[in-house]
């Protein structure tokens, strides 16, 4: 069977993880933000981690969707992460979270129009240029559209067309927008840019009103969810599946039990295609 | 920037609404829903700090501490990309704001200082050691000192005292010799002398213990060296099996 899971790194496991064979991802992915410019103890483990498993990175901080200009002394430092660890897959969020100068340390819905399409398909070419590699845009959850003036297909469609980057479909995020905004999840996926897709997360979430949903990634991954799953998977090509497990952290085995069933999934309709977790993660611009 | 002016004034109402919980009615937004927003936001923020400053958060009452928290979100623009360096700033908000709270607290700074030191030794990018063997003459050697580490003055024995005992009485000057094991990247603490401060800051400043004592001596600070050496090298000890002092060079 190929695997084709990663696991999202947490403070939480570390040692249980790095110290056992009880978890057996394809990958590894790592925030940035949270290991880069580091030393000590966490250094060490992030060395280890990188010896024995390959890394992907997903980030925080980017805020692309950010009215004011790219944090470039960041990003300096993100393409120095990405090297120090040979780390092939960078992506980021549909969002912002720094407006006026500030951070905010979560990531806030971007107004689905045609001048943040235009604004944020820039800033992803200029950041793609300077990374010298695709980028990864993920689809994000959101609880309430601002101030839109289109839908969030062809928000998202746009961007990824006009920046040319890739799309990291999150399949749970589509199945929370569809629950919070009222509409139909594979009609929703059958719509994007499906040739786009270089990476995928799934995650649990908590229903905390009759109809809302937030995507805490503190829950197991729902049975609609992994249905979900394997309606994408037999609409992409193969590629990296993370599993995202971020709050209220399971044993190890719970959450392998949870990489295994994702990797059935997938290598129903993946086996065919002979998919390792790193072919598919290098694409030079 | 290609954006409208509204489309800015969305997004900046959005970030307003999150820091400062206004709403401003012309956000465009679900109003039944933006609330998880702030609430989100703040999580991040307050879990964060309450993460970083333990000793701090027992300290205040919750109504002190959630004002703090507040008016800081709401007034400070958090500049740190990276959400464990934030409670940095949080320090330095409080240590340059005048707030009620110190006249309450006179130890606030102080015990503040103390608890991001900690987050920002175990933290900090490695900094190379000397080269360095271990044998050698404490008196006459230049000394090998662990790079990753600070001293301390505080004004309150926040690091030895319950902070809600503390109170005015107990100003006075104290120093903490504070270092990053190597081995394990815990961040220990000692508690030292004013006297053992400067010795360790001359010592880091490439001078042997002798060439120390010779400049106290010719300040009259102390007559009877032997006796002094007698009392430090005890005390060397002690730090070379600790990693503080890990030979010489």
């Amino acid at each position: 069977m190929n695997k084709n899971v990663g696991i999202g790194f947490r403070k939480d496991f570390a040692e249980e993880f790095l110290s056992s064979d009880i978890l057996d991802p394809a990958f590894v992915e790592l925030a940035p933000e949270n290991w880069m410019g580091i030393g000590g103890y966490w250094k060490k483990i992030i060395k280890q981690l990188s010896e024995k498993h390959s890394i992907t990175s997903h980030g925080l901080s980017l805020s692309i969707g950010s009215p004011e200009p790219l944090d470039w002394d960041f990003l300096i430092n993100v393409k120095a992460f990405i090297k120090e660890y040979d780390i092939q897959i960078y992506s980021e969020h549909l969002s912002f979270s720094k407006c006026d100068n500030a951070h905010l340390y979560d990531l806030l819905p971007i107004p689905f129009r045609e001048d943040t399409i235009k604004h944020v398909a820039n800033r992803i070419k200029e950041v793609q240029d300077f990374l010298e590699m695709k980028i990864a845009i993920e689809n994000v959850s959101y609880y309430t559209p601002v101030a839109a003036e289109m839908s969030e297909l062809e928000f998202i469609n746009t961007i990824i067309n006009e920046a040319d980057c890739n799309l990291l479909l999150d399949v749970n995020n589509v199945f929370v927008n569809a629950f919070n905004h009222q509409y139909n999840a594979k009609e929703f996926i059958k719509g994007l840019p499906l040739d786009k897709v270089s990476y995928i997360h799934m995650a649990g979430h908590e229903q905390v009103e009759p109809d809302l949903i937030i995507d805490t990634h503190g829950e197991d991954i729902i049975p609609p969810v992994f249905d979900l799953f394997d309606y994408t998977t037999q609409r992409v090509q193969p590629v990296p599946v993370l599993l995202e497990r971020d709050f209220n952290i399971p044993a190890l085995h719970h959450m392998q039990s949870e990489i295994n069933e994702l990797e059935k999934i997938a290598n129903n309709h993946w086996n065919k295609k002979h998919a390792t977790s790193k072919r598919y993660i290098s694409t030079a611009v | 920037m290609q954006l409208q002016k509204d489309t800015y004034r969305q997004q900046s109402d959005l970030a307003k609404y999150c820091r400062t919980n206004i709403l401003d009615d012309t956000l465009k937004v679900r109003h039944d829903r933006v609330h998880h927003y702030r609430r989100l936001v703040y999580n991040v923020v307050n879990d964060s700090l309450i993460s970083a400053y333990p000793l701090l958060n027992n300290l205040l009452s919750e109504t002190e501490w959630a004002s703090l928290v507040n008016d800081f979100f709401a007034t400070h623009s958090c500049q740190s990309t990276q959400v464990w360096k934030m409670p940095g700033e949080f320090y330095n908000y409080i240590k340059s704001t005048d707030l009620s709270l110190k006249s309450d607290y006179p130890h606030l700074t102080d015990l503040i200082y103390f608890e991001w030191i900690e987050v920002e030794m175990f933290m900090m990018e490695d900094i190379e050691y000397p080269l360095f063997k271990t044998e050698g003459d404490w008196e006459n050697d230049q000394i090998a000192v662990n790079p990753e580490h600070k001293i301390l003055q505080l004004n309150f024995p926040v690091h030895f005292k319950n902070s809600k005992s503390i109170t005015k009485e107990d100003k006075g000057e104290y120093f903490l010799l504070v270092y990053r094991e190597k081995e394990t990247g815990k961040v220990q603490f000692t508690d030292i002398s004013a006297m053992y401060g400067l010795l360790i800051e001359n010592i880091v400043n490439g001078l042997t213990l002798h060439e120390i004592l010779l400049a106290l001596k010719s300040t009259s600070k102390f007559e009877n060296t032997d006796q002094v050496v007698a009392q430090i090298i005890p005390f060397f000890n002690a730090l070379q099996k600790k990693g503080f002092l890990p030979g010489f060079i």
